[in-house]
């Protein structure tokens, strides 16, 4: 488990690199969502990668597109839950 | 209250009307539309298309995102007797480019950042959503939300149930997609009959969660319509969007396709502790759910009221069967995937290779008779002769007079007349729900010009169907970093279900004896490791 947080962003980017992109690195103000960049299940995927990796929970009402839109906002979510 | 007969779309908006004008037919985000403002506008936006020279029998191409007004074209299309085409939203470019000329669309309503991405003078004239689109996609321009606030019409054209309604494109074997004309009769009948055994009232908020370019996602539309029933535009893909629309706005009637019940899952810990007391029923389409999640699914929904229905269809004929809740337990593989019996005014037929009706138990092709069997294949009279065909039951004196829609699908009946579903006969994918022809994803990665042969087959996923893998050889033996730009190069110009999972690369792909590329025996290579 990775606790310093200060590191969501970077985790978040490899992971869609690795996972979603093919190795393109996605600038932190993408929209995820409206370019189509990942699908409704590599978001599920992706957010099973974030609560292993962070030690949190994403609420079920959260795991919406305001909190899912781009890099930024995911991190935003994961620092509230890490602080 | 009088109600008048059902022969086109708009039809079902004007008893709607008559039922209860001031009951909201729309909501989209924050918005509320009533019937009334679906008749006035949709009346403005028709009288706009005529005088853009929209000419009965003329297509009209509606590409945006799910919206009221996507909604309101669909019913002004049909009042000026124009068949209206929702391309996917999910479509880029290529794809777009590709329906307009197949289906000659001269006018087309659009967000404006997919209209800018369109070659110049791909269409006549443009209905733009947003702001004045940039660039020469279009020679003219109109803001739908000016036409839509316009005059209205003097009255509808004349048109009757035989006149093409819609066009549904579905991936084609071709490498890309193929549109099934489809009547007015055809979308109404299809209504009719899936209000019925989903028993459809005004009082319904039905949940519109698929795409309306999916014969299954505009079948929500236009049962509420017929119902005057209330319908909730969901655009969002994501569980916590689908929990809080079901949950905020006391859905009563949900229909989607596995993933999305997947995510619905996700959501058991929030169902369990609240439950969804107002979902009547929750309709499946679009491939069978994996068992682990249809038995979860009842376990979530079936304790506070939810009935659980499973249907079955193909676009051609717009849907065929349906498992009721009641018999849900036959659905398991062990009592050998059943999915159901003929729906109302239907008959299913299996036909074996010789032509005759099977035996109980025997396999056959599964057949499509009734009043949903659509027109045909849009200008491919090809694969209109090879899928729509004389009835083989008929009478021999009405041979040929009527047709049916021989499926691809191998099925067998039981005693009782339940069907279950054994296999099908073409390489199509199953992914996300989507109908994938493998030939659709080849022609997407050879377009990257870095590709000699491209090969892609499905392999099974519970979790989304199939995965979509390719398997290709590189022109001049490949460079730095190719598979990096073919997947870009596939990410930018197709949908995102259309864009493989994996893309290995060989140097030379087999052939069969014919010289074909051999995909039957690279996609069990693949599942075999």
């Amino acid at each position: 488990m990775v606790s310093s947080n200060g590191n969501a962003r970077a985790a978040i980017r490899g992971w869609l690199q690795e996972n979603v992109t093919g190795g393109r690195d996605v600038p932190n103000d993408e929209p995820l969502i409206e370019n189509g960049v990942m699908t409704s299940l590599q978001t599920v995927e992706l957010v099973v990668f974030l609560e292993d990796t962070f030690g949190i929970v994403v609420e079920d009402e959260e795991f919406d597109e305001e909190n899912f839109g781009s890099v930024e906002a995911i991190a935003t979510l994961v620092e509230s839950k890490a602080a | 209250m009088s109600a008048r007969p059902e022969f086109t779309l708009h039809d079902l908006l004007y008893n709607s009307v008559a039922r209860d004008p001031q009951r909201t037919a729309v909501v989209d985000g924050d918005a509320e539309y009533t019937y009334e403002g679906l008749e006035r506008e949709s009346s403005a936006l028709g009288a706009a298309l005529a005088e853009a020279g929209v000419a009965r029998g003329d297509r009209v191409g509606v590409y945006m995102d799910k919206s009221w007004e996507a909604i309101v074209a669909m019913l002004a299309a049909s009042r000026i007797g124009a068949a209206y085409v929702n391309v996917n939203p999910l479509f880029k470019a290529p794809q777009v480019e590709y329906l307009a000329g197949d289906c000659d669309i001269r006018v087309m309503i659009g967000d404006t950042p997919k209209l800018e991405e369109l070659q110049p003078k791909t269409i006549q004239t443009a209905f733009y959503r947003g702001a004045k689109p940039e660039g020469h996609a279009a020679r003219s321009y109109v803001d739908v939300a000016d036409a839509m606030q316009g005059e209205g019409l003097k009255e509808d054209r004349k048109v009757s149930e035989s006149d093409l309604g819609t066009i549904l494109y579905t991936s084609g074997s071709t490498g890309m997609p193929k549109g099934v004309a489809t009547s007015q009769r055809n979308v109404v009948v299809g209504a009719q009959i899936v209000s019925t055994y989903l028993e459809n009232t005004p009082e319904d908020r039905i949940l519109s969660a698929l795409p309306l370019n999916f014969d299954a996602g505009m079948s929500q539309f236009t049962t509420s319509l017929r119902a005057g029933a209330t319908l909730y535009l969901l655009r969002s893909r994501l569980p916590g969007d689908l929990l809080k629309a079901l949950r905020h706005h006391e859905i009563t009637g949900v229909t989607g396709v596995p993933p999305l019940w997947a995510l619905l899952i996700r959501s058991g810990r929030s169902i369990r502790e609240n439950p969804l007391a107002h979902l009547r029923y929750l309709a499946n389409t679009g491939g069978r759910i994996p068992q682990a999640n249809l038995d979860e699914l009842r376990d979530l929904l079936e304790p506070a009221g939810t009935r659980i229905f499973l249907m079955y269809g193909l676009t051609e004929a717009f849907r065929s069967t349906y498992l009721a809740p009641e018999e849900i337990h036959r659905s398991s593989p062990e009592q050998g995937n059943c999915i159901g019996k003929a729906m109302p005014n239907t008959e299913i037929m299996v036909i074996t290779k010789e032509g005759k009706e099977a035996a109980p138990g025997e396999p056959g092709e599964l057949v499509h008779r009734g009043p949903t069997v659509a027109m045909g294949y849009w200008g491919n009279e090809e694969a209109t002769q090879k899928a729509y065909r004389p009835n083989p039951l008929a009478p021999p004196e009405l041979l040929g007079v009527e047709r049916v829609v021989y499926s691809g699908d191998t099925v067998k009946r039981d005693e009782e007349g339940y069907l279950y579903f054994l296999g099908r006969e073409d390489a199509m994918i199953k992914n996300q729900g989507y109908r994938l022809s493998p030939e659709e994803v080849e022609n997407l990665l050879l377009g990257s010009g870095l590709v000699h042969e491209a090969c892609a087959f499905g392999v099974e996923n519970p979790a989304v169907g199939q995965d979509v893998i390719a398997v290709i050889s590189l022109r001049n033996g490949g460079e730095e970093g190719a598979v990096d730009r073919i997947r870009e190069h596939a990410i930018k110009n197709g949908p995102p279900y259309m864009v493989p999972k994996e893309i290995l690369v060989r140097d030379e792909l087999p052939k069969t004896g014919s010289g074909k590329i051999d995909r039957k025996g690279m996609s069990s290579a693949y599942a075999n490791g």
